[in-house]
């Protein structure tokens, strides 16, 4: 698989973003695979940000650390990302008048760097033009440095500026001056994509994971979002809001995670489904509420979009540090699922099955994400619809049913799986209290040991039934998906956004007749450890690949079955596992064996 | 037990609940558990038809004394709780009830997005100026300098005066009521249960055991009925101030309330027309449409 990659640095508010996202859509119209990764501060204006995109004709979904094409909106890229250029490749800028150290110069050489220097301003000027239209002079460069045709770039110019035809006839200015500059710089080669496969790619969505778990939530039949905005948990309330006309959702911008927590609690109770997502420090405080749905047996899906803590830790970049706060936080035991998504497709395949698991075992889910999946740029097949069927458990809403309903029924602690009947606030039946007191089964406060002890069981019964349901983990072998158990040199085990990045690196020529397995956890609590003491079994070494310090799955397998993991890969600096990085990481623990 | 069918329209005994009271003697719990099941029965609602929600609190042990669909929570944090159910389903009549320990002090944020939002849900403030449940400490609402348990000096904190920041708010609902006066609170139960928006009713009650201040004696010489007396409902400033000065007399009885503001949920745009509520709504829903934006 040949992959290139490009990336564009600047201020914040320069236009990073909507060169990326034109550069994406042209290459994805074009017949490519594009996987978008974004590097930005905590502020709004200044810094220093990136849009990187990596690029291929087969599936693409990791970020390289070195690129092909470097775009500096200003020196900062000059001096911070120039060493971040592969050999022979292009770097492209606007500061006019730049001068390189001795140094830098004889590096740019030794390495075969070819620089650019875009006369932006005088450009900009001649065409009598806004700043802004610079973008659109950026991106004709880099794609005919792509070796992309015009016309492409003219057809996506028209969708985005057509209803402005003064503005159109400029940027398709913009767009000739771009090839034009190119023209006097034959010279330095293109940088040469793979071949199309446009049948592939060229319907494909480019959505972030946000888009792709809202759209996920509204197909899973949520019809209330409250939330509270917290990095890198917003960008899904903002498109939740933005689509609300379209879905006919209740919204509601809280006035902190509790109150969302609360909101979606109450909802759920109702028998709506409701959401709320948040990020480490939000969860912290809705932990209470989490621990409420336990006793009460509400149903509810809360969202943990994670990024680096502890405190607010580094707010706009990515981590999956908070495994065991989504396991353990929350006083007392009570029965709880975890599941983590890991891109584009779960974001979405996922959110029906929390809905489903929620109301079948009528208590918290919590959905793992984190900033790496939520905001990066994916393509991704459109989804399989027939996939997800409405699953409500033992809720009762028909009349005849309802009649027969005793309020005891509600926590009959004497149901095998654990599971009673639940029925609706409005319905036509015995009523009872959805009680955060220790209750007796209609809900009554009961404070006796022997009522404490049987409710208690029935609860955790609920998590040995949930257990039970739940999938084992998904194995890969050579980048794909296996059905057997096979002997491997090595198992890497890990969860979220650790697929993405280790499957590239698995499929790449380097370590694709290796025999690498790769075990995915999706659900993480109850946690199913039966397929991987197998494997681990057969594998002369095994090793996690986690985003956190503290090995936390590696840790929780060794709790639940015993086996010590004691190989890892770790990265806890904000930043995602790079392809090229993991790639080495891991060819470095296979010649141990 | 489960339901019988019924035909006629709702009766006290339908909320006789089994359980035994645990309020001290004398208590004002035990007038507004009456008046809130007095309002619920001669408003026509069956106990299946609403939902009560406690907060945690001396209060909040009425979850199990009376039937009806309710729900009994964490300390502080009712008002969210409640109006995410109102807005889920908004035909269901949703009264949430909290002490003044918790809805002035961990709640309080709650309550005053509560006001603003103007969610249409009913909240009953069991006003006793202290922390009962757990044995007497001082609230934000108990007067300055008494002794309390965690304070055998005398509180050293202002006392919030609780009327005059409600009405800061321009909330749409104000009522004062008395647990003495049951006739009095079921009335107003019954009118902030047809209000229109969010309707904040403020019940003082005695508390025998750790309030020694605003005694049942004292409540009972001082609370005066100003509806009987004419009171202009519709001036937010007179409603203050008759509110908030309590010196000589405590007026009660509905204070204010304007019903020309619109509640959350008749402002939500992509609510306008539908017949259905979010309960009816939960399907998997096709959003073939939605995927066109990102191709």
């Amino acid at each position: 698989m040949k992959r290139i990659s490009l990336k564009i640095t600047g201020a914040q508010g320069q236009g990073v973003n909507s060169v990326g996202e034109m550069c994406a859509k042209g290459l994805k119209r074009a017949g490519y695979c594009v996987f978008g990764y974004r590097e930005y501060m905590s502020l709004i204006k200044g810094g220093h940000s990136s849009y990187q995109l990596d690029v291929s004709n087969d599936k693409v979904e990791s970020t390289e650390q070195l690129v092909d094409i470097l775009v500096c909106f200003n020196h900062h890229g000059l001096e911070k990302n120039v060493q971040e250029v592969k050999p022979g490749g292009v770097v492209l800028h606007q500061t006019p008048d730049w001068q390189w150290s001795a140094q830098q110069l004889k590096d740019l050489r030794k390495r075969r760097i070819t620089v650019l220097e875009l006369p932006t301003d005088s450009i900009v000027t001649k065409l009598k033009a806004k700043p802004i239209i610079a973008n659109v002079l950026i991106t004709s460069v880099v794609w005919s440095l792509l070796g992309q045709k015009e016309e492409a770039l003219k057809a996506l110019v028209q969708e985005q500026f057509g209803h402005k035809k003064d503005l159109l006839e400029l940027n398709y200015r913009c767009v000739e001056e771009g090839f034009a500059f190119r023209a006097t710089h034959m010279a330095v080669a293109s940088v040469m994509l793979p071949a199309a496969d446009k049948k592939r790619w060229k319907d494909a969505l480019l959505v972030t994971g946000s888009h792709a778990m809202g759209l996920g939530l509204v197909h899973a039949g949520v019809r209330f979002y409250a939330g509270y905005p917290m990095t890198p948990s917003s960008p899904l309330l903002t498109f939740i809001a933005e689509i609300q006309n379209e879905t006919g959702m209740i919204i509601k911008q809280a006035e902190d995670e509790i109150t969302a927590a609360q909101i979606v609690s109450g909802a759920m109770h109702m028998g709506t489904r409701a959401v709320t997502a948040t990020s480490g420090g939000g969860f912290d405080l809705m932990t209470e509420t989490v621990s409420m749905n336990g006793i009460i047996e509400n149903p509810s899906v809360i969202i943990l979009a994670q990024r680096p803590g502890p405190g607010t830790g580094l707010p706009t970049w990515t981590a999956q540090g908070d495994l065991f706060l989504a396991i353990f936080g929350g006083h007392g035991e009570f029965a709880r699922c975890v599941m983590s998504v890991a891109d584009a497709q779960d974001s979405f395949d996922l959110m029906p099955e929390a809905f489903n698991l929620a109301e079948e075992f009528q208590t918290p889910v919590i959905v793992l994400t984190d900033k790496q999946i939520a905001e990066a740029l994916w393509t991704q097949q459109p989804w399989n619809q027939k996939k997800a069927k409405l699953r409500r458990g033992k809720l009762v809403t028909e009349a005849r049913q309802l009649a027969k309903l005793k309020s005891a029924d509600r926590y009959d602690p004497t149901v095998k799986d654990g599971v009673s009947s639940r029925w609706l606030p409005g319905s036509k039946a015995a009523t009872y209290v959805a009680q955060a007191d220790e209750h007796s089964a209609d809900g009554s406060v009961d404070e006796t040991d022997e009522n404490a002890r049987l409710q208690m069981e029935k609860r955790m019964r609920k998590q040995v039934a949930l257990r039970k349901q739940l999938p084992e983990p998904e194995l890969f072998v050579g980048g794909k998906a296996a059905w057997l158990t096979p002997s491997l040199d090595l198992l890497l085990v890990g969860w979220g956004s650790s697929k993405s990045v280790v499957l590239d690196a698995l499929s790449s020529p380097d370590l694709k007749g290796k025999r690498v397995g790769y075990l995915h956890y999706s659900y993480l609590w109850p946690l199913k450890t039966e397929l991987f003491g197998k494997l681990a079994k057969k594998s002369k070494r095994v090793a996690v690949v986690e985003g956190n310090n503290m090995a936390q799955l590696a840790q929780l397998i060794r709790m639940e079955c015993g086996i010590r993991i004691d190989a890892s890969i770790l990265k806890y600096d904000g930043r995602p596992f790079f392809y090229d990085e993991l790639k080495q990481e891991i060819l470095n623990l296979l010649p141990k064996i | 037990m489960s339901i019988k069918l019924q035909t006629s329209g709702p009766s006290m005994k339908d909320y006789h609940c089994e359980n035994k009271c645990t309020w001290c003697d004398g208590c004002g719990d035990y007038g507004i558990w009456t008046a809130v099941k007095r309002a619920l029965v001669e408003s026509g609602i069956h106990p299946y038809e609403a939902l009560l929600c406690y907060d945690v609190g001396c209060n909040s042990n009425m979850s199990d004394k009376l039937l009806g669909y309710r729900f009994h929570g964490l300390h502080g944090r009712v008002l969210p709780f409640a109006a995410g159910a109102k807005l889920a389903n908004p035909k269901i009549p949703v009264m949430a009830f909290g002490g003044d320990g918790a809805s002035f002090s961990e709640g309080i944020g709650h309550f005053v997005h509560t006001v603003r939002s103007n969610y249409p849900i009913i909240f009953v403030l069991h006003n006793n100026a202290n922390y009962g449940l757990t044995t007497g400490q001082a609230s934000s609402l108990t007067w300055q300098g008494q002794k309390m348990n965690t304070a055998p000096n005398g509180m050293p904190e202002q006392t919030l005066n609780s009327m005059d920041f409600v009405f800061s708010l321009e909330p749409t609902f104000v009522a004062r009521g008395f647990s003495g006066n049951i006739k009095q609170l079921a009335q107003i139960f019954k009118a902030a249960l047809k209000h229109r928006g969010f309707a904040f009713v403020d019940v003082l009650q005695a508390c025998p055991t750790y309030n020694k201040f605003a005694t049942h004696d004292y409540l009972l010489e001082k609370c005066v009925d100003v509806n009987a007396e004419g009171h202009d409902t519709s001036n937010l400033a007179l409603a203050r101030q008759a509110a908030i000065d309590v010196s000589k007399r405590i007026a009660t009885g509905i204070l204010y309330q304007r019903e020309d503001i619109p509640h959350f949920y008749e402002r939500l745009v992509p609510r306008q027309g539908l017949k259905t509520a979010a309960v009816d709504e939960v399907k998997i829903h096709d959003i073939t449409k939605m995927m066109g934006r990102f191709v």
